[in-house]
């Protein structure tokens, strides 16, 4: 019995392999994870929609109270609540005894989302269609400048909200008139990149063959809407010396998971782990600069699907500036570093919820402070209420901005008006409550370190 | 004799409240006395496994014979008790293949729905079992809430005119010339004891017949008018694990021998047991490597159990009874079978008769027989009717699943309190006022807790037994003082504090024997939360009436707490 005497071990969620109780469909009995939870309420006290919304239960009861009284009988019915957690995992990260909240959530979101919900009710096609962005915004792409015309047209905007549930209150993002994935393959592809890695090396003094390689999941966003960042990403990592690949590849699920359509996210990660895999085998390591993408590869995806190297490749994806501080120097790079131009600025910071749960919550402001020409203050711990999918949400709007208002309060105190964060949504959401220009931390390197980053 | 005939009944367990049920709805006057609480004895102790008769289809076929027809029964009459888990046999790579084939035949002998099935299909239904489990036998094993059966037959009983005294003990027999005539009682005093019945102070109750239901403590009651009744109190321990790692009831295929069972209770699994024979039913040790024993035999059926959290563990007194010549040695070669004592006809003592041995899953068939019996000394002849009538709360329970929704209760806490008020359910919880969730780890709002109060008083313990409040994970540590203050406005503050003192103790009394890995975590926080919000590190402030100017002077070491002797139900021990 000595090892159940282990009170420090926290429960990792590894512990115990969670285990298909249903045999016919994706879900865990995540029962035993509720072992760890001695009820303290940390978790509640930091969830952001417990925060604003009184009827909201939180998370303790979301997670292992509620799977604690779950029984395997068919009929145990998943209270309709779960779809009011905006899967910030922001209680994951509070826990001090590591009860797999989130993978919690998520699972019975999943469950309610296909036993319990009207799936020809306009909620559902909605939650499927904003969680499915990845299939409009390719579409939207196609004919990028009709799309940002035709979305954002007063009356359009209207009508979404009125047969959709979609709030009218948001901007839909730009769509780039070129695609990521257009300007990379214009610009030679992986073949292009290994030259300029080569060249950056030869340059830098390191072997021409040295082994760094990496592949870029560069998710939707930075495809379809914001390329400057999937851009900035393969410039700085060739300054490095990095050859860069970009595989086939769909959506991380983020917004899938937040919505419970773990169908959905599956075939995603199906396709994800089978591509960036085979790369992981040949040494390559994942990169993603999206916190929530990096956040789904390394966390969600072995928690909830069981796919051939999903381990492997979650062990073996890191964040973009993440990596950089693990593996460069890009520390001395900064310092030594001085910006100009339109990125000489100051800037105020906001860390997004998931990549404070992969501890990267202070990696810009640690960086960027010691760089020459620009400033960066933190704007603090809160949440900025977005989430994903769940901001644009007719019924969850006015709940979102609530959250998002210490947020935008702070902004307004920060000496910077340009915002920063790793965070698509995020951005969306800190443009929306203050009207300032976004920033992703890739941008600010590449125009400190890559000089004329012309191609 | 002119009048309905009055029974004295001794003993609120299973056994002595399914006579009473019994024989208040044959129209007689029925008087039961119980010196703790409900369930105060082995009762409130035991596995809650409703048996298929399984267990006993090699070594004790006629008790088979019985389990399996109550066991229908009880689905029936008691359905918001039962829980139909099913159950399973598994044999292990080294358990023999003759014993299993033994088990299965024994079972078909006795009319035991078995099938045998695969390792794998095993798996399928219980995907935590061992990777090497064989095969298995399915049975139809359930599980069965013994508080709530006693609380329902003890309703039921008084709904028929019974009269039920709790924290009434039997002192001594009254006998004119060699009959039993009556029971010298000594009720409790105390606010926080029962308030139904006669409060405090002695009692003499005459009755034209007294039924002995004391089960393990039944030659205690037999020396008071000097006949022999040879109980042999065996014990065992249950280890109630946090979480249900079985939905199904997992038994070892083998013959006998300890920690063979894992029985899924409401949140809870529960391992047992072992069967040990002990001097005295109140008075036994209990031993850190019992438990020790339960988890590391049982992870070989079921591996997770070694890493999971276990939130306390109890211990039983079987109240084994075998004649006279047989003489067994070891306890668990007893019969599980149940005696029917005449001690006219075996002492010349007139006017008793005593019920010893037996299980819970049989009480009603043993109520029948002894109130049978009762009858025939009486010459009426009344029907049975207990195998028919549900209990209150079974009585078309099943409608109200799909009501859940009306009272305003989340999912899992509604059905929560469906399942354990029954058709009770809308009395309950259709309330005018706020309901908020009261014990948060086994869903109990407020309604049911104001429901249990008004049952049983000021007795927060016997509010426990009732609706689980303060049973899940956190053993009481966020919902202790919610309860007590639920007896507000109706109890004064001295009664209140006494009752959730009692509370707290029992609480603290089982989780003793899990203090390592989480709920060593969880106790020290439910210390620090007591001592720091509700003054349980005994401020000297602590007195009555409370002299708030003490909180200045600082601490002094004499604790008004640390109580010792508790017992399940929280009283003390002895029942006094
Ligand atoms: C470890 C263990 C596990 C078990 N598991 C199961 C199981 O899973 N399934 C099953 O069917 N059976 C099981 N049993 C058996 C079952 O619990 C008992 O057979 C049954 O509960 C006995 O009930 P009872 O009413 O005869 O005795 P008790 O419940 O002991 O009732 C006797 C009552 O008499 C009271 N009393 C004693 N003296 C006096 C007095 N002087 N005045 C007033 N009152 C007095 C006591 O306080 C007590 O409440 C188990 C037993 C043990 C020990
Ligand atoms: S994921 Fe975020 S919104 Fe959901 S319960 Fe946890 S803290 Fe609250
Ligand atoms: S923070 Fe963790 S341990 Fe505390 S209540 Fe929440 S889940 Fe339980």
């Amino acid at each position: 019995m000595e090892s159940a005497f282990e009170p420090t071990e926290p429960n990792t969620g590894e512990e115990f392999e969670p285990v298909d109780v249903f045999p016919d469909s994706d879900d865990f009995d995540l029962r035993p994870g509720s072992d760890s939870c001695y009820k303290c309420s940390t978790c509640d006290t930091n969830c952001p929609v417990a925060e604003v919304d009184d009827e909201f239960p939180g998370p303790k009861f979301q997670g292992p109270e509620q799977w604690r009284l779950k029984q395997s009988e068919d009929d145990y019915d998943i209270d309709d609540s779960v779809m009011d957690c905006s899967n910030c995992m922001r209680c994951d990260n509070a826990c001090p005894a590591g009860v797999p909240l989130s993978q919690m959530h998520n699972t019975a979101r999943g469950e309610y989302v296909s036993e319990q919900m009207d799936h020809l009710s306009i909620e559902y096609w909605r939650n499927r269609i904003l969680s499915n962005y990845r299939t409009s915004a390719w579409l939207a792409s196609k004919t990028p400048r009709l799309a940002n015309f035709a979305m954002n047209l007063g009356p359009a905007r209207w009508l979404m909200e009125k047969t959709m549930g979609v709030t009218k209150e948001r901007e839909f993002p730009e769509f780039a008139t070129e695609t990521f994935r257009e300007w990379w393959d214009k610009r030679g592809a992986a073949a292009g990149s290994k030259e300029r890695a080569q060249a950056a090396r030869r340059e830098r003094g390191l072997p021409e063959d040295a082994d760094k390689k990496v592949a870029y999941f560069h998710g939707c966003y930075s495809n379809y809407n914001t390329t400057e960042v999937g851009k900035a990403m393969v410039r700085v990592y060739e300054h490095f010396g990095y050859e860069v690949v970009v595989p086939e590849q769909g959506c991380s699920g983020t917004p899938m998971f937040a919505n419970g359509m773990l169908e959905d996210a599956r075939r995603h990660a199906e396709v994800n782990v089978s591509s960036m895999s085979d790369l992981v085998d040949q040494g390559y390591d994942a990169i993603a600069s999206c916190t929530s993408c990096s956040m789904a590869l390394r966390q969600e995806y072995p928690e909830l699907f069981d796919i051939d190297g999903i381990d492997d490749l979650a062990a073996n994806t890191f964040e973009s500036i993440e990596y950089l501080r693990i593996h460069e120097d890009i520390r001395e790079e900064i310092q030594a570093a001085e910006v100009s131009g339109e990125l000489a600025d100051e800037f105020a910071y906001h860390a997004p919820c998931h990549s404070r749960n992969q501890g990267l919550d202070r990696q810009a402001v640690e960086l960027f402070r010691e760089l020459d020409g620009a400033g960066i203050e933190d704007v603090g711990e809160s949440c900025s209420g977005i989430s994903g999918t769940y901001g644009w949400k007719a019924e969850k709007y006015e709940k979102s901005m609530k959250i998002g208002d210490e947020m935008f309060d702070h902004m307004e105190h920060a000496e910077g008006e340009t915002g920063m964060t790793e965070c698509p949504t995020c951005a969306m959401q800190m443009e929306h409550g203050t009207g300032y220009d976004i920033r992703h931390p890739l941008e600010l390197v590449e125009a400190a370190l890559v000089d004329g980053h012309a191609v | 004799m002119a009048s309905v005939p009055h029974i004295a009944v001794i003993g609120g367990g299973s056994t002595g409240i399914g006579i009473a049920r019994d024989l208040a709805m044959r129209g007689l006057d029925v008087t039961l006395v119980e010196q703790g609480n409900l369930t105060h004895g082995t009762t409130g102790r035991m596995h809650g496994l409703l048996h298929s008769g399984g267990r006993y289809a090699v070594s004790d076929q006629a008790s088979a014979n019985e389990c399996i027809e109550e066991n229908k029964v009880l689905r029936d009459i008691a359905s918001h008790c039962v829980e139909m888990t099913g159950g399973m046999f598994v044999k292990r790579p080294e358990d023999t293949e003759e014993y299993f084939e033994e088990k299965l035949e024994g079972c078909k002998a006795c009319d035991i729905p078995a099938e045998v099935i695969s390792g794998e299909e095993a798996r399928a239904i219980e995907p935590h079992l061992a990777r090497d489990i064989d095969k298995a036998i399915t049975v139809p094993d359930g599980a069965i809430d013994p508080f709530r059966l006693v609380v329902a037959n003890a309703a039921s009983a008084e709904e028929h005119g019974a009269r039920i005294e709790t924290h009434s003990k039997v002192t001594d027999l009254v006998v004119e010339d060699d009959e039993v005539v009556g029971v010298e009682v000594e009720h409790q005093t105390g606010p926080d004891k029962k308030v139904r019945g006669t409060e405090g102070g002695t009692e003499q109750i005459r009755a034209d017949y007294v039924v002995n239901a004391t089960g393990a403590w039944a030659g205690r009651i037999g020396d008071m008018a000097n006949v022999d009744i040879e109980v042999r109190p065996s014990k065992g321990v249950m280890t109630i694990m946090n979480i249900r790692q079985v939905d199904t009831v997992i038994n070892r295929c083998r013959p006998k021998g300890d920690a063979d069972i894992i029985v899924p209770h409401e949140t809870t699994a529960i391992l047992g047991t072992t069967d040990e024979e002990v001097d005295d039913p109140e008075d036994y040790p209990e031993e850190g490597w019992e438990v020790e024993l339960m988890i590391d035999t049982l992870k070989e059926l079921v591996p997770m159990l070694e890493e999971a959290r276990t939130i306390r563990s109890f211990w039983g007194v079987r109240p084994l009874y075998e004649p006279p010549d047989v003489g067994s040695d070891d306890p668990t070669d007893i019969t599980r079978d149940y005696f029917l004592l005449d001690h006219e006809e075996r002492d010349d003592l007139h006017g008793m008769t005593s019920i010893v041995g037996g299980k819970f899953t049989t009480y009603r068939m043993m109520g029948e027989e002894i109130s049978d019996h009762v009858c025939d000394q009486f010459g009426i002849d009344a029907e049975c009717r207990t195998a028919e009538v549900p209990l209150p709360g079974s009585e078309d329970f099943s409608v109200l699943r799909d009501y859940m929704d009306e009272f305003g209760l989340r999912s899992p806490i509604g059905r929560r309190s469906v399942e354990r008020l029954g058709s009770r359910a809308e009395d309950v919880l259709n309330t005018d006022g706020p309901n908020p969730t009261v014990c948060e780890c086994e869903a109990v709002t407020r309604a049911e807790i104001k429901d249990a109060i008004s049952q049983s008083g000021a007795n927060l313990n016997a509010v426990r037994i009732r609706t689980r409040a303060s049973m899940g994970n956190c053993q009481g540590g966020f919902c202790c003082n919610r309860m007590a203050s639920e007896l507000h406005g109706e109890f004064d503050e001295q009664i209140t504090r006494e009752a959730w003192d009692a509370l707290l103790q029992e609480r603290w009394k089982g989780q003793r024997h899990a203090l390592w890995g989480q709920q060593l975590s969880q106790a020290a926080l439910n210390y620090a939360l007591h001592a720091t919000t509700q003054n349980r590190d005994n401020d000297p402030a602590d007195g009555e009436p409370v002299d708030f100017a003490a909180f200045d002077s600082g601490p002094t070491p004499t604790g008004t707490s640390g109580q010792t002797g508790v017992v399940t139900d929280g009283g003390t021990r002895d029942g006094d």
